[in-house]
């Protein structure tokens, strides 16, 4: 895409200690935790959300240490701006405190919770555009966050041009790809928070990184393919 | 097993780990299928540049005011409905007939205050009041000033004559002075009271005839 016109040469910009940070199971399924293991988890997670319907403030700041992190994160790839993100993760925690009552388990809290966190960031950038479009009748708005200047990364030349190429994916394919790859769930726990089936998430994963890999692919490919 | 190029996106998409150890198989043979690989991972690799979890110091403390707040706010609107709390535990049909035996209730306590009183004309002058009151006591004033005038046109007759008659006016009018005397002396402890002035005024009356008669002997 001569838009982006940036070459990666795929592989060779990847930092040898970033490939080996990066999560296991990408390609494939997660291996599945032990029944054990998984039982405990299912455990804390409810007694975390019975923790909060019983108000206690303690509850949350527990729910807050242990995602707090990767919400703002998440919001902030919706959103592009860290004020607007925290913002959004302050009106969740408010949203789940008023709702926890109705939770009934159907998921697990935290997927809950995140689910509450995305419909949180769209209801803003909704809000934020119709602001804009009061604003400037004539112009029209990419509905797509811009991103914002961020602390120094490894590879900020391959951060804008995925901000860039993530900004021009549809919704669905954005969100899913922020939450499995950046944000590493599963496709189990996508599909509860999008409420879709796990096939459509990994189909709309697919379909994401097929639209990222020709938006960021080398212009000498594109270049070959089109002298065929 | 046996991975060819035609699977590679069915194995890219949804593919069991078997199958990916097939395709990577299959890519070190396969310059397409290889850089496809590679580019897939890398995509991955670089999904890591957004993840910045940095620390903020002022998030949690605004959420936890915010929670707080919200809290606090649940909690006296739900100490404000307590009270007629008891009322969505009725049915709608008892809810109508409490309603129904309520404004009864209002209508007969009403009625009741505001029947028409059937009051007497001595009990609505049982006390009067402080006009009525100079009223009265001008009219006695007068009154007395002219049974004076009365009792000094009949003193003569009363004091010359020593007829049975004549003694039994005097001894009349002493009693009469006597009773007098006495009323006004209650009167004068209790200026309001209507009755005291009833009876006084009948005295007066009778003190007055009697003068009458004398007055009427002697012509």
């Amino acid at each position: 895409m001569g838009m982006m016109g940036l070459a990666l040469a795929w592989q060779t910009r990847i930092h040898p200690v970033a490939q080996r940070e990066r999560r296991v199971e990408p390609f494939g399924k997660q291996a599945a935790a032990p029944d054990s293991v998984a039982e405990t988890m299912r455990a804390d997670d409810l007694a975390l959300a019975t923790a909060c319907q019983s108000g206690d403030l303690h509850a949350y700041e527990r729910l807050y240490t242990l995602h707090g992190a990767r919400m703002k994160n998440l919001a902030r790839n919706i959103l592009g701006s860290s004020m607007d993100a925290e913002d959004a993760v302050q009106e969740t925690f408010l949203k789940v405190q008023r709702s926890v009552g109705s939770f009934r388990g159907q998921s697990s809290f935290v997927t809950w919770t995140f689910r509450v966190l995305v419909n949180t960031c769209y209801d803003a950038r909704r809000s934020r555009l119709r602001k804009k479009e009061v604003a400037t009748d004539d112009e029209r708005e990419d509905t797509a966050p811009r991103p914002e200047p961020r602390a120094a990364s490894a590879h900020p030349t391959l951060r804008l041009a995925l901000e860039r190429a993530l900004a021009k994916l549809t919704r669905h394919q954005r969100d899913v790809f922020l939450l499995y790859e950046v944000e590493g769930f599963r496709h189990g726990e996508i599909s509860e928070m999008l409420e879709i089936s796990e096939a459509a998430s990994k189909n709309t994963l697919f379909q994401a990184k097929k639209n990222l890999r020709q938006m960021l692919e080398p212009p000498r490919h594109r270049d070959a393919a089109g002298a065929r | 097993m046996n991975i060819n190029c035609d699977d590679r996106e069915r194995i890219l998409e949804d593919g069991t780990p078997a199958e990916w150890t097939g395709l990577e198989g299959h890519a070190a043979s396969c310059t397409s299928c290889a850089e496809e690989l590679r580019a897939w991972r890398s995509l991955s690799v670089t999904a890591n540049e957004l993840r910045e979890y940095s620390e903020s110091l002022t998030l949690w403390p605004r959420i936890r005011q915010s929670l707080a707040e919200h809290a606090a706010d649940a909690e006296r609107q739900r100490q404000h409905r307590n009270w007629r709390s008891f009322l969505p535990n009725l049915s709608l049909s008892w809810q109508a007939a409490v309603a129904a035996a309520f404004v009864l209730l209002l209508v007969l306590s009403a009625s009741w205050l505001l029947r028409p009183t059937t009051k007497s004309p001595q009990q609505s002058t049982g006390l009067l009041k402080s006009k009525a009151l100079a009223d009265v006591e001008n009219a006695e004033s007068a009154y007395v000033e002219a049974i004076d005038k009365l009792a000094t046109e009949a003193k003569p007759q009363l004091g010359s004559s020593e007829t049975p008659l004549m003694a039994n006016y005097r001894e009349k009018l002493f009693v009469l002075d006597s009773a007098i005397d006495d009323l006004r002396a209650q009167a004068g402890q209790n200026p309001s009271n209507a009755h005291l002035r009833y009876e006084l005024l009948a005295i007066y009356q009778e003190k007055q005839r009697t003068l009458e008669e004398i007055v009427e002997e002697k012509r």
